[in-house]
């Protein structure tokens, strides 16, 4: 159920040319200025580095704008009670949208490899190929995950987009996704530290210029299965007392 | 002055009721708050890779963040009259046109102008940036060229609205495309010869080079070439709004499609 109802959301998604759009050329804008940023400064030797980063800046875009809105989504769709009306628990309806996001924003991180591969001739050296793979596909559940508990908070709040919009940038930079998090304040780190974000960023850049891929990837794992279990729990809340309310379709 | 009055009030009023959704909340958070981020992103980016100082960034991005908000806000200038389903009663109006719309432009580069002082303000304190008392003025009305420039730009953006159903796909690639092409994060030296040509012909190139003069301390004597071409950059998108609203409103009328979603 959670695989087909992921590739169902992905699908749907897809059909938006808005979203392909974004998903494709904003984060390619964004790798062409992490390059042009990186040979100003004498980094040449890192723009791979530079183009992941961008990719998974545009991983965390998809999967903030398109979890943080993917209840008031369905409910501007008319499709929310329906979904909610399936004889699953409310988390196996919801999980696939923003599994979905993740999935969706996988194209940032393709677009940026590939562009920054033939346009800017980055080779595509990954100092550990395979774990590269592994950790791109952890980063993008963990994300789903983490939308999850984005999903079931943002709902309770009547001015969810403007946290949307507030987020992006700040996880960007605390995350360190271009930014390392050592040049940050120290009161940053904490912060850093319980952020699925950060432990995907980092382990996709361990794959891509070296360093212990595997403890990034579990401690990755292990935060946004917490985000699961968070995330699941005030779903079941928002769905009780949604219905006791009678307020599921209402803003 | 009657026109004065259309423009001002007829502006504000309009501003009004097409944002009568936003909410404090959601006016920091989105206006506010993200553009610093922005700035911050940049500034620690730009200090850890040593491609310039702190106040190319923080001065630069201040400048730029008014784009968020004047982009996007020209943009629904017409975008969503035609949502909202008022835009035929705008076209039915007997007054001038011109007047009406760029008078729409008028809030959002005041707003504009409010988010790049906020940014700039906390931004320089939060990283210490020291900017002399002097060069305020001169900031002040650097910042003001950038959003009214940006303004009709968004404006632009916003009458090709008329014509393309997804004019949000434009608006967004746009503001994205000024972080790239405006030399506000990459020092023009370090993009190539068509990009910095591009730059040239876009809104926060010329205002956010004039603002790092001034706050350099070099007068505004020094900053009067670069806001001379940001305000002939805004008055060539000014224009280019007013044509394109009236060659896509004529279209709309004969194909009978000015409502259509």
């Amino acid at each position: 159920m959670l695989a087909v109802g992921t590739l169902l959301h992905a699908k749907q998604m897809s059909r938006s040319p808005f979203e392909v759009v974004l998903a494709l050329v904003v984060p390619v804008v964004q790798a062409t200025l992490a390059v042009y940023l990186f040979r100003s400064g004498g980094e040449q030797h890192r723009l791979l580095e530079a183009a992941v980063g961008a990719g998974v800046m545009g991983v965390w875009s998809s999967v903030l704008f398109g979890s943080g809105g993917a209840i008031q989504n369905q409910r501007w769709q008319g499709t929310l009670e329906m979904i909610m009306l399936a004889p699953r628990r409310p988390v196996l309806v919801i999980l696939p949208i923003t599994v979905a996001t993740g999935l969706t924003g996988i194209y940032a991180l393709l677009a940026t490899l590939v562009w920054g591969h033939f346009l800017y001739g980055i080779r595509l050296d990954f100092a550990h190929p395979v774990a590269f793979v592994v950790a791109a596909a952890v980063c993008v559940v963990a994300l789903g995950l983490f939308g999850l508990l984005l999903a079931a908070t943002f709902v309770l709040m009547r001015n969810a987009n403007a946290l949307a919009n507030t987020l992006e940038y700040p996880v960007w930079l605390v995350s360190g996704m271009l930014v390392p998090i050592t040049v940050l304040p120290s009161w940053t780190s904490p912060i850093a530290a319980v952020l699925p974000t950060t432990w995907g960023a980092r382990a996709l850049r361990e794959a891509t210029s070296g360093g212990p891929v595997w403890p990034s990837v579990a401690v990755c794992l292990a935060i946004s299965l917490l985000c699961l279990t968070v995330g699941a729990l005030a779903l079941t809340h928002v769905e009780r007392r949604a219905r006791a309310a009678a307020t599921l379709a209402l803003a | 002055m009657k026109t004065l009055r259309l423009m001002t009030v007829g502006g504000v009023i309009a501003y009004r009721a097409l944002f009568n959704w936003t909410t404090p909340g959601m006016f920091i958070g989105t206006l506010l708050v993200g553009p610093l981020f922005q700035l911050l992103f940049f500034a620690y980016l730009g200090r850890q890779l040593q491609v310039a100082d702190d106040r190319f960034y923080i001065v630069g991005n201040a400048v730029l963040t008014a784009s968020l908000a004047c982009v996007f806000g020209g943009t629904m200038a017409v975008a969503n009259e035609r949502r909202f389903g008022t835009l035929g009663h705008v076209l039915l109006s007997a007054r001038s046109r011109t007047a009406i719309f760029w008078g729409r432009v008028l809030p959002y580069a005041g707003n504009g102008l409010l988010i790049a002082v906020v940014t700039l303000t906390v931004g320089a304190l939060l990283l210490g940036l020291r900017v002399p008392v002097r060069a305020v003025p001169g900031l002040l009305l650097a910042m003001a060229a950038g959003s009214l420039t940006c303004g009709f730009f968004g404006l632009t953006l916003g009458a090709l609205g008329l014509r393309f159903r997804d004019v949000w796909v434009v608006s967004n690639v746009s503001v994205a495309l000024l972080l790239l092409l405006t030399g506000v994060n990459v020092p023009a030296s370090g993009l190539p010869g068509w990009m910095r040509a591009v730059g040239e012909w876009l809104p926060i190139t010329h205002a956010a080079e004039a603002a790092r003069r001034i706050a350099a301390g070099d007068g505004l004597a020094a900053a009067a070439s670069p806001l001379g071409q940001e305000l002939l950059v805004g008055a060539g998108y000014a224009a280019a709004a007013v044509v394109l609203l009236k060659i896509f409103e004529v279209e709309s009328r004969r194909r009978a499609s000015l409502d259509a979603l």
